[in-house]
């Protein structure tokens, strides 16, 4: 005895003007009679502060009270009987009356290390004290909607870097200083969630051979907690662009697909913030890398050299 | 049997002692023959005829033809050429293109696979793999304890990277055989999971796979590892296209809403396959290592035609991360792989092939030019990872030159051509990739940019070796284009001077080789001189290996090989001359079995086209063949061995020529004899040639006659030094016949005795069952036609020689088979029969003037020579019975007994005695043959008439 909800779009993609349709699909062995069916829409942002990031006093850390985005609680079907077997009652729903002020902005579905947006879909089946309830959930996904979309395309303008030796802040191997070693490249610094991030690198020169570049694509989410701001930097994807020692001089393109449910377009709402950064990193070869385990990549290192842009990510039409 | 009242007195005397077993001789009565008029009447009939029955034009060939055009047998080489032989008509060619444009998108495909799967074939066979494998950690980790492969935590990306990453780098060791079969296992696995539903897994799995070809330790196993990868990588990519298919073409409930056509649009797909195949490329593409996440796209590329209709970018981009793969092996297989999966798309432009090529040429270029790298790699031999980098290459400059229409091709590879020498400047295109290039160019291009590839070639870095291979590939090329003489002579200008620097024989050579066709087409002697000069610059002061040596015999072969028709003759011999001090010289250096084959191949060539005048060619060749001869006698080979050897020297005597200078063509022969001591045809040819001095120098001039001893004086000693017994019988008769026919009388009856001594010896020596009796029944009878003609001597006796002979053989008599005995006294028997007459039945020949007389000249009207003749023959006859009898094999009885009768009945007058003996001898053969047999009875019929001519005559007497 089961009852599950499905959507009209496999992806479970809407945006908050359209209308939520699906259908409400039950499996039974004998007919039920029930009080009514009940569809409840969830949208609530999720925050909790981590422990173990700088700043951080104690007191802070622990989750905080979600922020509702939007209930709405719709009953679908009176009281009644439920025949044996499977059956399918169809539904539609409004998520956001038009003309409803903005207070409740839909963000985007996002989850985050810190922060998650969600939105969910509960249906229940309400049978009464003797009877278990039957019900089930589903998280569906909600995308800006349309008036708010930029317009393609986004920003072409790629900004340029450079990394070298004095580029970094940190220490680097002897060899590295004294070698010195020179890449650069352009990346945007705006980006459309709907195509993939594309720039392109070129490794002038180098002293040491090169193990490794990569791309990191990193959230960073604060949360305001009183009067204070708690951002918290988590690496969301790692894409290696070039393996081993790549020929100089040789372009090489930066392409990252960006992941569907991890990253949101950039928010910044007044508790919270979701925005993103993107990070180059180069590994060069040497002893000292191979006895260290792989590490977290934001950590500098002698043998690592990187740099940090700030990326905003934007939903296009 | 005739009464005895009718019996002459003496015959009557005869008769009365016949019984008696004292051997009595009888009298014999010589048949008178004449010669001339027998011969008349033998004479078969000729017609004169106007046509040649084998010419082309004979009447013969209309009457043929019909049935020349029903049958279709074998041609007939005798037969007029009239009948059209079949050529494959013109219809069938038609339909061949009509049928090349019904192939469809789906056979292409299938043809890619199948060449594809040849293709990978030939890669595991060409780096067959050591029975280790070196692997690293990374594919320990996968090939490895599979089970315990833990999942890492958080985010559920990570699933599909490898946690370790790329740090530890130790090295194990496992066999290849389990390699292949843990792959296997994971592609169970992948297809498992994929039936289960469990896509997932499998992507997952597929990535491990891919990861394992970041693992380039292992060098020669690496093609194969490739084969199996891409092999599974295949599988998932068609297990993609056929999910996404469905998707397209059925609905959730199985049934089926439509058909995907070939070409498909990208509107023809509904949003839900659209979506799925979007996943799957976002799912790769967060696949955090290049190499594998590249592998993947490549493994579902024509899934793209499902979201967009023009791939090219998609192409353009992952041929762009390419780059990013820094191991110059990793990366050459991957464009191979990339190559191999945008063919699997319909239309696609051929750009992507040129820069696939450019950048595999940038990931050599290290390599090739020595630098020392820091990692690893150094530890490798350079060589066997450009080997290794080879068929990569060649199967992607196959893949630009395949199937294009000709614009195309020509516009691409001067694109490529020129693009090479612009990325690359002047000097740094890679050889190797030039080379490749270079095999699969049209000969168009290759002819109108010579000189740039010219000064690629020239320019192109890495070991020497590889730019030698490469004018060679270019003078083989300019070959078959036949080239302007222009442009032949300004490339060799330039090949034969960059080529001068060359300090190494073998590099030397391979230019050589390259060129000598072109130079020998083009008559260029002044040039080859130059390359040969070069070779014998470079042969003559070192020691040459055998791969050097086969290239010599190679290059000189073919300057050989170049005439091939009877004009070319002189050119052949001039150039010969021109070259022969660079010929020696260079065969000097040789050795061995090259040697020999070029000498030989020589000596083929100087002999096949007509005969050898010129002395210093003669001298030549002389030499040549004493080479082949001496390294022919220094090795301990078998006598049948050297028969082509011998026959080959035998033939270049026979073709020396030197018209009327006797003295010098003796000299030349008796030269040969020193040279060819060992070689027995050799010296038959020679006496041949000695005898045939003779004869044409007595023809030429009576003055010649001791020239014609010095010639005979020659045979003479040569035939000594001949092993085989038999042919130095042949050969005194053959010269005595000779020193008949020139008048020299001495000589003969000295080669004469020679001979008879020599059968002696042999008879003598050699045990019954060893000898060829039938050969020295041969000889003998040979020997007894020939002493027809040698006037008798009248000291020892006119029939001193067959009484020799004859007692020679009956000595034996007991060991030998008694036909030896029986048919030695049949040829004395007929030869006495010719000594009787008034004229001998031939002459020797030669000059009349200087002829020696016959017996019939020299003993005319002698009635003592005459009875010599007569009681010798008597003696024979009685001996011959007895000789018969001591044949054991009845058949064999028979017949020698009828031979016998034959024999007498035909020469002898038949008279009482000799019928007496006559039957005798049918006697002895009727119980021994059948009384049907036919000579038998042909015998006796004979016999018969024999007698009654001669009754007939005896009555008119």
């Amino acid at each position: 005895m089961s009852v599950e909800i499905k959507l009209s779009r496999s992806n479970r993609m809407f945006r908050p003007d359209e209308l939520l349709e699906g259908k409400i699909i039950t499996k039974l062995t004998s007919s039920i009679s029930h009080y009514g069916i009940r569809l409840t829409v969830n949208g609530s942002v999720n925050l909790q502060v981590r422990g173990g990031s700088a700043g951080v006093i104690e007191s802070v850390v622990g989750v905080l009270k979600p922020i509702t985005i939007g209930k709405k609680s719709v009953e679908i079907r009176p009281s009644g009987k439920i025949s044996s077997g499977i059956t399918e009652i169809p539904f539609s729903l409004t998520l956001k009356q038009p003309g409803e002020s903005k207070s409740e902005k839909f963000y985007e579905t996002f989850h985050g290390a810190d922060i998650s947006i969600q939105y969910l879909l509960t249906v229940d089946v309400v049978r009464g004290y003797l009877h278990k309830s039957l019900s089930a959930t589903l998280e569906f996904i909600i995308e800006s909607e349309k008036a708010e979309l930029h317009e393609l395309p986004v920003s072409p303008e790629l900004v340029l870097f450079y990394i070298t030796q004095d580029t970094q802040k940190h220490p680097l191997l002897s060899e590295l200083k004294s070698g010195g070693f020179r890449v650069s490249g352009r990346i945007p610094t705006q980006c459309s969630l709907s195509c993939a991030l594309r720039g392109e690198l070129t490794v002038e020169a180098s002293a040491l051979p090169i193990q490794s570049i990569d791309i990191h694509l990193l959230r960073v989410e604060s949360i305001l907690v009183g009067d204070r701001i708690v951002s918290e930097t988590s690496l969301v994807q790692t894409t290696q662009i070039a393996d081993g020692d790549v020929c100089r001089g040789l372009t090489l393109p930066i392409y990252v697909l960006l992941p569907r449910l991890l990253t949101c377009a950039t928010v910044l709402a007044g508790s919270f913030s979701i925005e993103f950064k993107v990070s180059v990193v180069i590994s060069f070869q040497s002893e000292l890398s191979k006895l260290q385990p792989k590490s977290d990549p934001r950590t500098p290192r002698l043998w690592l050299a990187m740099e940090t842009l700030p990326l905003e990510l934007v939903r296009t039409r | 049997m005739q009464k005895l009242e009718d019996l002459t007195p003496e015959e009557m005397a005869v008769t009365n002692h016949r019984d008696s077993t004292k051997p009595n001789t009888m009298i014999v009565k010589f048949r008178a023959r004449d010669y001339t008029a027998e011969a008349k009447a033998h004479f078969l009939p000729r017609i004169p005829t106007d046509l040649h029955p084998f010419s082309s034009t004979s009447s013969l060939s209309t009457k043929v033809d019909g049935v020349d055009e029903e049958e279709n047998g074998p041609l007939d080489p005798l037969r007029a050429p009239s009948g059209r032989i079949v050529v494959p008509s013109k219809d069938n060619k038609g339909s061949l293109d009509a049928f090349k444009s019904d192939i469809s998108d789906s056979n292409s495909v299938e043809l890619l696979r199948r060449e594809w799967t040849t293709f990978k074939r030939f890669l595991v066979q060409k780096f067959p793999p050591s029975r280790t494998v070196a692997i690293s950690s990374i594919a320990d980790l996968v090939i490895g304890s599979q089970k315990a492969y833990e999942k890492s935590s958080s985010v559920h990306l990570d699933e599909l990277d490898d946690s370790q990453g790329s740090v530890d780098e130790d090295v194990k060791f496992i066999t290849e055989h389990e390699y292949t079969a843990r792959l296997t296992e994971m592609k169970n696995e992948i297809l498992c999971a994929w039936a289960a539903g469990n896509h997932f897994k499998s992507l997952k799995l597929s990535v491990k796979v891919a990861r394992l070809l970041r693992d380039t330790a292992l060098l020669q196993f690496y093609p194969t590892l490739f084969t199996l990868a891409t092999d599974i990588l295949d599988m998932l990519g068609d297990m993609v296209w056929e999910r996404i298919k469905r998707k397209v073409e059925y609905l959730e409930d199985g049934a089926k809403i439509r058909e995907l056509r070939e070409d498909f649009q990208v509107s023809d797909i509904c949003s839900d396959a659209k979506d799925i195949c979007h996943n799957w490329f976002c799912k790769i593409g967060s696949i955090r290592d290049l190499l594998p996440r590249i592998y993947l796209e490549l493994a579902i590329l024509p899934c793209w035609r499902f979201l967009v209709d023009d791939s090219a970018d998609v192409i353009q981009r992952l041929i762009a991360m390419m780059r990013g793969l820094g191991n110059p092996l990793a990366s050459a297989y991957c464009h191979l792989y990339l190559v191999y999966c945008v063919q699997k798309l319909p239309l696609h432009d051929n750009g992507y092939l040129v820069t696939c090529i450019r950048d595999i040429n940038l990931m050599m270029t290290p390599i090739i030019s020595l630098k020392e790298t820091t990692d690893n790699r150094n530890n490798m031999s350079n060589q066997v990872l450009v080997h290794l980098m080879e068929p990569p290459m060649e199967y992607i400059i196959k893949c630009i030159f395949k199937d294009h229409q000709q614009g195309c091709t020509i516009r691409v590879g001067l694109g490529l051509a020129r693009n090479l020498s612009e990325l690359f400047g002047k000097c740094s295109s890679v050889s190797l990739v030039l080379h490749h290039l270079l095999k699969e160019l049209p000969p168009e291009i290759v002819r109108s940019n010579v000189l740039h590839i010219l000064d690629l070639i020239e320019c192109s870095i890495g070991s020497s070796f590889d730019q030698c291979m490469n004018f060679r590939l270019l003078g083989f090329r300019l070959y078959e284009t036949e080239a302007p003489m222009e442009m032949v002579n300004v490339v060799l200008e330039r090949v034969i001077k960059d080529a001068s620097q060359y300090q190494d024989l073998d590099a030397y050579l391979k230019v050589v080789d390259g060129y000598v066709d072109i130079v020998l087409q083009n008559h260029m002697k002044t040039q080859l001189e130059v390359l040969l000069g070069g070779i014998a610059e470079r042969a003559c002061s070192k020691w040459i290996n055998d791969i050097e040596l086969d290239s010599l015999q190679s290059v000189l072969t073919k300057i050989l090989s170049h005439t091939k028709c009877l004009e070319d003759v002189l050119e052949l011999v001039h150039l010969l001359l021109a070259l022969h001090n660079l010929f020696a010289e260079i065969i000097d250096v040789m050795r061995g079995t090259a040697k020999n084959a070029i000498n030989m191949r020589i000596l083929e060539m100087a002999t096949r086209n007509g005969y050898i005048r010129c002395p210093t060619t003669i001298q030549f060749l002389l030499e040549v063949g004493q080479s082949l001869h001496d390294g022919k006698s220094s090795s301990n080979m078998l006598d049948s061995d050297n028969q082509p050897l011998d026959r080959l020297l035998s033939r270049f005597v026979d073709m020396v020529e030197y018209g009327t200078e006797w003295e010098r063509h003796l000299a030349f022969l008796i030269e040969c004899r020193a040279t060819f001591a060992s070689a027995d045809e050799v010296k038959e040819t020679l006496v041949h040639h000695a005898n045939c001095l003779v004869m044409k120098a007595s023809k030429a001039s009576k003055q010649l006659v001791s020239f014609g001893r010095s010639c005979l004086a020659f045979s003479e000693a040569t035939i000594p030094s001949i092993a085989a017994p038999i042919k130095q019988l042949h050969l005194y008769l053959e010269t005595a016949e000779v020193a008949l026919a020139s008048g020299l009388v001495c000589h003969s009856d000295g080669l004469i005795e020679s001979a008879i001594r020599t059968l002696q010896s042999l008879i003598a020596e050699d045990s019954p069952t060893l000898l060829d009796v039938d050969r020295i029944v041969c000889v003998i009878q040979k020997l007894c036609g020939l002493l027809i003609m040698v006037p008798g001597n009248s000291m020892l006796g006119v029939t001193y020689i067959p009484k020799n002979l004859l007692s020679l053989v009956n000595n034996h008599s007991l060991v030998m088979p008694a036909r030896l005995s029986v048919r030695t006294s049949c040829a004395n028997i007929l030869l006495l029969a010719a000594w009787s007459q008034h004229k001998l039945p031939y002459t020797p020949g030669g000059i009349k003037e200087m002829q020696v007389p016959g017996n019939d000249l020299l003993f005319f009207d002698d009635s003592s020579y005459h009875e010599e003749l007569a009681s010798f023959c008597g003696r024979i006859l009685q001996n011959v019975v007895l000789a018969i009898k001591q044949e054991t094999c009845p058949n064999a009885r028979g017949n020698l007994a009828l031979e016998a009768c034959n024999c007498i009945a035909s020469v002898i007058k038949v008279d009482d005695n000799i019928s007496r003996i006559c039957n005798e001898l049918v006697e002895m053969a009727t119980p021994c043959l059948n009384t049907n047999h036919s000579y038998f009875f042909s015998t006796s019929k004979f016999l018969v008439n024999q007698f009654r001519t001669c009754n007939n005559k005896l009555s008119l007497a």
